[in-house]
């Protein structure tokens, strides 16, 4: 692949060279059975983009492809050559170069070190040549960092460009790309893409993880869907539309599936005033009693510590009142107590106890309802609990399995068991309820929330799947740098119209634009 | 880079040189008080054997320094110091030639490199964590020792005592010996590909595997190395005690005292910041620290209160960023309003 293969959008290279092959590859892990028999080919010169729901196997593809996960059973090939170990060293000996979405930086140290690392060793300079050696490694980039920062002080958007720049020092035969854009502004996102591009035509096999479908339509050749696993096949991405890729992803029209919206109650339940504290607000946020709202942005752009604040978790200045009353959110126990609760993203680290059965798990905060003088009476602990299994359609064996052999939309359901057995609840706040959740729970999940809802209850949903949000709530906010930039009402929600929000194409559109 | 004091933020960042100057600036202030106490310390008799105390701490040191820098720790090694001690009466005798002695030492080093590598199994590839698998280590070699020599018994050559003991003026060969072998150390550590991979590894596991960088082996070989230190300070404290004493008291110390003194060197707990020579450095503290009680008046008790003192203060000063993090903001908290009056 010596010189540029000349080509537009849409004409396959048919003779170009499989520079990446995964045939009938399957990875099981626990009780997931991540991948089946999935098998993706990407030619030199081709940007082959895999699209997928969260928890679809994208993740698992690209590790398998990059040495990092072996395989159950199927072939990995790379160049041509089959990929034996499982090392991300010999992956990349054979030619990939893999962009992570978590990045491979070592935070503690040094761009130039991090670069030094990631070149390959005969391209190595001295070790004391280390800082000019990095310096004009970034300038052919057009990367205008210094060598010497601390990879810790630079901005997620300079990190995904340095992963990608690292990924290319071995000059790969396939470049993979996982998520590329989930830190970047629409015009990195630009900017990113011509690197791409530039990368394609020069003859690099490109594989592009993405789950922005406009983003994946506008830049790929092939497109692979991915769904529960499964392969759903490759196609010319000049042939689909957004509609058939979402089709293809989901496998039934979006719309049918989402839970009704009741009418919702007009008196505010949640008022927050002024409320900031380091990279969040000054914010307002009002809450109605029985409403969905579903907190939108680009990643990291306050919505966590707008969560963390509201559930007692970080301080924040500002006041908060519940049902009129002003509370006290000083720390977790103290926002339960005003009847706010988080519902963590990071459901196994922060929510559940992996090793404690979905009983334990169900009933860990409530233990004293099912108890007399103190002994809990397990006969009356498992008949709630098996109603509410039953009620969220928790798939699991039995009531006494450790819920880390659970699936993780499984997992997600006992997580949501909990605010169910708490009577007195205001707010409830979610953190992503649905990622790396199944398409099936998923919709178990949204019919949950709607249902707790319904009992009278406020929620904020914090996702990063507008499709999501769209079909779910009864309003979106949507939030940049820490403000609320924009607020999307039912009748006019949509995918599309909150995609607008998030990359300010609506600019100074309803909403309360704080300055 | 290195070797500047990051106050950014507030936080006192871990630099290189600075455990190395305050461990040099709290051992001249503490020397110059103890010269004006007693004329008897600043003899060449005390600090030879100060220097001397300090030697096999400072092998020891270094290897938990390199267990240290990949976010392990190996507290087998004070067990392995008697272990070794052990092996050395039996091979390292009286009136042996000089070629017998050569494999007698070898034997020592080689206990050492075989625990190491029977740590590594344990910590890498049984995936134990490794202050639980190396305490296991330590019982086992602590009762191996024991069955060798139930009572203390056979004598380590009086030329091997010599020749280990043998220093110009007041510093032992020995002493020169173990402060070089740290500086190359610190120098591959800061100042090559390779060292520079050690610390990646340490400093974050996951994305040096991503770079591709042969984790595994760095891993293994730290603790290999870490092992095979506590083989070298064997002979030296062979050589000291002169007899096979397989009673606790003759390594067990060690294991604490080499965690501290790695740690007082600059050290992280959490793996790929630290210093070799800061390790010596922090071993001969420690010396200076138990060298000094009769010159002051104190007991022994007292020693043992400040190093584990030191210790802690040293944990606090150099790691406790989130300790500073959350006095910070608890002061930020206390002087503005909260959210809400409760």
């Amino acid at each position: 692949m010596t010189a540029a293969i000349p080509r537009t959008k849409s004409t396959e290279p048919e003779t170009a060279p499989v520079v990446l092959s995964l045939r009938a590859v399957s990875k099981r892990f626990g009780t997931v059975q991540a991948l089946e028999d999935v098998s993706v080919e990407c030619r030199a010169g081709e940007i082959h983009a895999v699209v997928g729901e969260n928890g679809s196997g994208k993740s698992t593809l690209l590790g398998i492809a990059s040495g990092v996960l072996a395989p159950d059973h199927g072939v990995v090939e790379i160049g041509g050559e089959p990929l034996t170990a499982t090392s991300a060293a010999e992956a990349i000996r054979l030619g990939v170069g893999m962009a992570y979405q978590t990045y491979s930086h070592v935070l503690e140290l040094s761009v130039a070190e991090n670069l030094f690392l990631a070149a390959p060793r005969a391209e190595r300079p001295p070790y004391g040549r280390m800082q000019p050696w990095a310096a004009e490694k970034l300038a052919e980039l057009g990367l205008e960092l210094s060598p010497q920062a601390p990879l810790g002080s630079l901005s997620l958007a300079e990190r995904q460009f340095l992963e990608v720049m690292k990924a290319l020092l071995h000059r790969p035969k396939v470049l993979l790309l996982d998520e590329p854009t989930t830190a970047l502004g629409p015009h990195e996102i630009e900017e990113l893409h011509a690197l791409v591009r530039a990368r394609a035509r020069a003859g690099v096999g490109v594989v592009y993880v993405s789950h922005r479908l406009p983003e994946v339509l506008g830049i790929a050749d092939r497109v692979t869907v991915l769904r529960d696993g499964r392969g759903m096949g490759t196609f010319e991405a000049g042939e689909l539309s957004e509609d058939r890729l979402v089709s293809l992803m989901i496998g039934r029209p979006l719309q049918l599936a989402f839970p009704e919206r009741p009418a919702v109650d007009d008196r505010p339940l949640l008022l927050a005033r002024g409320l900031s504290a380091p990279r969040l607000g000054p914010l307002d946020l009002e809450l109605r009693r029985g409403e969905i709202v579903g907190l939108a942005g680009a990643e990291g752009n306050g919505q966590d510590e707008l969560l963390r604040a509201l559930a007692g978790l970080e301080r924040a200045a500002g006041t908060v009142s519940v049902n009129g009353v002003e509370v006290d959110l000083r720390s977790p126990y103290a926002a339960l107590r005003a009847g706010i609760m988080l519902l963590s993203g990071d459901r196994v680290r922060e929510s559940l106890f992996p090793v404690l059965s979905v009983r334990s798990n169900t009933t860990v905060q409530v233990l004293r309802r099912f108890a007399r003088l103190g002994w809990v009476s397990r006969r009356r602990e498992q008949a709630a609990v098996s109603t509410l299994v039953a009620r969220l359609k928790v798939r699991t064996p039995s009531i006494e399995q450790p819920v880390r052999f659970l699936s993780g939309g499984n997992q997600q359901k006992v997580a949501l068991t909990r605010p169910f057995l708490r009577g007195s609840l205001n707010v409830i706040l979610t953190d992503e309820p649905t990622q790396g959740v199944d398409v099936r729970s998923r919709f178990d999940i949204y019919d949950a929330l709607r249902t707790k809802a319904g009992e009278g209850v406020a929620m904020l949903v914090k996702s990063s799947d507008p499709l999501e949000l769209a079909g779910l709530c009864d309003r979106v906010v949507v939030v940049s740098r820490g403000r609320v930039v924009d607020e999307i009402a039912a009748d006019e929600l949509s995918e599309q119209r909150i995609i607008e929000g998030i990359v300010g194409a609506r600019g100074a559109h309803g909403g309360a634009r704080a300055r | 880079m290195r070797g500047s004091v990051a106050l950014g933020r507030g936080a006192l960042r871990f630099r290189g040189w600075v455990p190395l100057a305050l461990l040099v600036l709290l051992m001249l202030g503490i020397g110059a008080y103890v010269d004006g106490r007693s004329s008897a310390f600043l003899t060449q008799y005390n600090l030879n054997s100060l220097l001397l105390t300090a030697l096999p701490l400072s092998f020891v040191a270094i290897g938990q320094a390199s267990a240290m820098l990949v976010g392990g720790f190996d507290v087998s090694v004070g067990a392995l110091m008697t272990m070794g001690v052990i092996v050395a009466s039996y091979t390292m005798t009286d009136g042996l030639a000089w070629w017998v002695l050569l494999f007698g030492s070898l034997a020592v080093v080689g206990v050492g490199a075989v625990v190491g590598l029977g740590n590594a199994v344990l910590v890498r590839l049984i995936r134990l964590p490794s202050i639980i698998a190396t305490l296991g280590t330590l019982s086992v070699l602590q009762g191996i020792s024991l069955a060798l020599r139930p009572i203390p018994a056979g004598s380590i050559g009086v030329d091997v005592q010599d020749a280990f003991n043998s220093s110009a003026s007041f510093v032992p060969y020995g002493f020169v010996a173990v402060l070089v072998l740290a500086a190359l150390l610190d120098f591959w550590l800061y100042r090559s590909a390779s060292g520079l991979t050690a610390r990646a590894v340490g400093l974050d596991d996951t994305s040096s595997r991503r770079l591709g960088a042969p984790a595994e082996r760095v891993q293994w070989r730290a603790y290999v190395v870490a092992s095979t230190m506590a083989g070298f300070g064997a002979f030296f404290l062979g050589a000291q005690l002169g007899v096979g004493d397989a009673t606790p008291s003759t390594g067990t110390s060690y294991t604490l005292q080499s965690i501290a003194a790695a740690v007082l060197g600059g050290a992280s707990l959490a793996g790929g910041k630290g210093s070799f020579v800061g390790a010596v450095f922090g071993a001969v503290f420690l010396s200076l620290i138990v060298n000094i009680l009769p010159f002051v008046g104190w007991s022994d008790a007292y020693g043992q209160i400040s190093i584990g003192g030191l210790t802690l203060a040293a944990l606090v000063l150099y790691q406790g960023g989130a300790v500073w993090g959350q006095a910070r903001a608890a002061w930020r908290v206390l002087r503005r309003p909260a959210v809400a009056a409760g």
